[in-house]
């Protein structure tokens, strides 16, 4: 017999594979009980930041994707960055632009998805200009820049705006805690600043942001992308 | 598990009306407080025992490899959560992402017995059920977050050790659910970490292939998966278990090459599983 077998068919010959790790024991209940009690408050203290956040950065997410939609109307495109956990943020904002659930697809790209120009610029001239060195070579006025940051003082985002703004860019920043040097910055046109100290609370609100900007961009009754 | 469910009713009508916010979920598609309570309450006691079982293989030298074949950013972000923990202090664990086009041809030279895979992917991802599926045959213990998707996750709850729905909905990619989940396995897992017992506890936990003593009586009479390394010319077939490379007899299942996964019984494979 040689047929193959669907995988589920196979669970009566080895039933104690069925996720017999850290099962519960007299031992390890009350732990268990602890991490799931911590879950659970974690999970609501995120949401509602999500809430409370989203609540009071309304008008500036509108005024934000306002001006998205009028650069993307004309053609401009997106850039997107920020640090570590950031920058995979950043890449998912990009994808949610670029593949979106619904709407129209726009023109978005990550600054961090290439380790060859990422590794090339920061060896040969510094770490602070891994951004705005590429936007020198991609940015023009009428495109967008967006930048994440947790602490909102992150040098390299810090000059990458300065560079879009010098390039009349539009500049877009998320940060946390009170924003830092990016919610000071001239550079900056609109900043969105999650108000709290945890630097996974923000991160997960900011993604709560991206979305609500992507949203409202995607909202807006213009002529968005390549209709 | 014996876990008790904490969040009554009254919890979560609480936590609809935190600050009276409701009435100003203005923004399309970002989610209420409510419908996250009630996620935190689904997960809260799988991403619990998740993060202890994840916490024991760290303990006892694993690696875990983090795999998101649709969006693999999601896997670089939680592979640098443990590598580099935000929280000063917090000790540095060996995490991983893998995103490289050829997954399996990969991840079968990397993964060991006793590491750890976090997939994260649709419930239909046909990438993610064949890394999950040959991960048992490479004695790696699975945790799987489910976004989205339309199919019947508990059709698919046999292909990881640890299946957690983060959401059906697939906009919980983008809009933070999914970050907030693999934030708080992380959490969960420092906690362990500070908890006293996790060491001691090391030496029980068993990788997902072996016996455990109230279900499996002889292993002779059990069925493993193995994945087939190559077949020599006298028919002699290699496999790789959860116990290491193993000599099986593949004579009453045909055609089978180097990668294909086997139903080991006795020193015999029975079937082919696709």
């Amino acid at each position: 017999m040689s047929d193959a077998i669907p995988f589920d068919a196979t669970q009566f010959l080895y039933p104690f594979i069925a996720p017999s790790s850290a099962r519960s024991t007299p031992e390890n209940a009350a732990l268990l009980r602890d991490l799931s009690e911590s879950a659970v408050a974690k999970m609501r203290a995120s949401a509602t930041l999500r809430e409370t956040s989203t609540a009071r950065c309304r008008q500036a997410v509108d005024a934000a994707a306002a001006a998205m939609a009028a650069r993307f109307e004309r053609g401009g495109r997106l850039f997107v960055f920020g640090n570590g956990g950031s920058s995979t943020d950043a890449e998912c904002v990009a994808s949610l632009f670029t593949g979106p659930p619904w709407g129209h697809p726009l023109p978005a790209r990550a600054l961090v998805d290439d380790s060859a120009v990422l590794t090339a610029i920061s060896n040969d001239v510094s770490f602070d200009l891994v951004f705005s060195r590429q936007l020198i070579a991609h940015g023009k006025a009428g495109d967008i820049a967006l930048g994440l940051s947790t602490s909102g003082n992150s040098r390299n985002l810090l000059t990458a705006f300065e560079e879009a703004s010098a390039r009349q860019m539009l500049t877009i920043g998320i940060a946390g805690y009170s924003g830092g040097e990016m919610s000071r910055s001239p550079h900056v046109q609109h900043c969105l600043v999650v108000d709290a100290d945890s630097v996974h609370r923000i991160q997960e609100t900011q993604a709560a942001l991206s979305y609500a900007l992507w949203s409202a961009v995607q909202g807006r009754d213009t002529r968005l992308g390549w209709r | 598990m014996e876990v008790q469910p904490r969040a009554t009713d009254a919890d979560r009508a609480a936590g609809n009306g935190v600050d009276g916010v409701d009435g100003v979920h203005g923004v399309d598609g970002v989610h209420g407080v409510g419908g996250v309570a009630d996620d935190a309450v689904d997960s809260a006691d799988a991403l619990a025992v998740a993060a202890l079982a994840l916490s024991r293989r760290f303990a006892a030298g694993g690696t875990m490899w983090c795999v998101a074949p649709e969006w693999p950013e999601h896997a670089r972000h939680v592979a640098v959560e443990f590598v580099h923990p935000v929280i000063v202090g917090k000790r540095a664990l060996p995490a991983v992402s893998v995103g490289t086009p050829t997954l399996v041809a990969t991840m079968r030279t990397l993964v060991r017995t006793g590491d750890v895979v976090l997939m994260m992917s649709t419930p239909e991802c046909p990438a993610a059920s064949d890394v999950l599926r040959r991960a048992r045959a490479w004695g790696a213990t699975t945790i799987w977050l489910q976004v989205g998707g339309s199919q019947d996750a508990g059709d698919l709850d046999d292909l990881g050790d640890h299946v957690i729905q983060v959401s059906t909905d697939d906009e919980a990619r983008h809009d933070g659910r999914l970050v907030l989940h693999y934030h708080v396995l992380w959490e969960l897992t420092h906690v362990c970490f500070e908890h006293g017992g996790i060491q001691l506890d090391v030496g029980r936990d068993t990788p997902a292939d072996e016996c455990v003593d109230d279900v499996c009586i002889t292993c002779s009479d059990s069925g493993r998966l193995g994945e087939v390394i190559d077949i020599d010319e006298s028919g002699i077939t290699r496999v790789r278990t959860a116990r290491g490379v193993e000599i099986v007899d593949t004579s009453i299942v045909a055609d089978v090459g180097p990668g294909a996964l086997l139903l080991i019984h006795a020193g015999t494979a029975i079937a082919e599983v696709r």
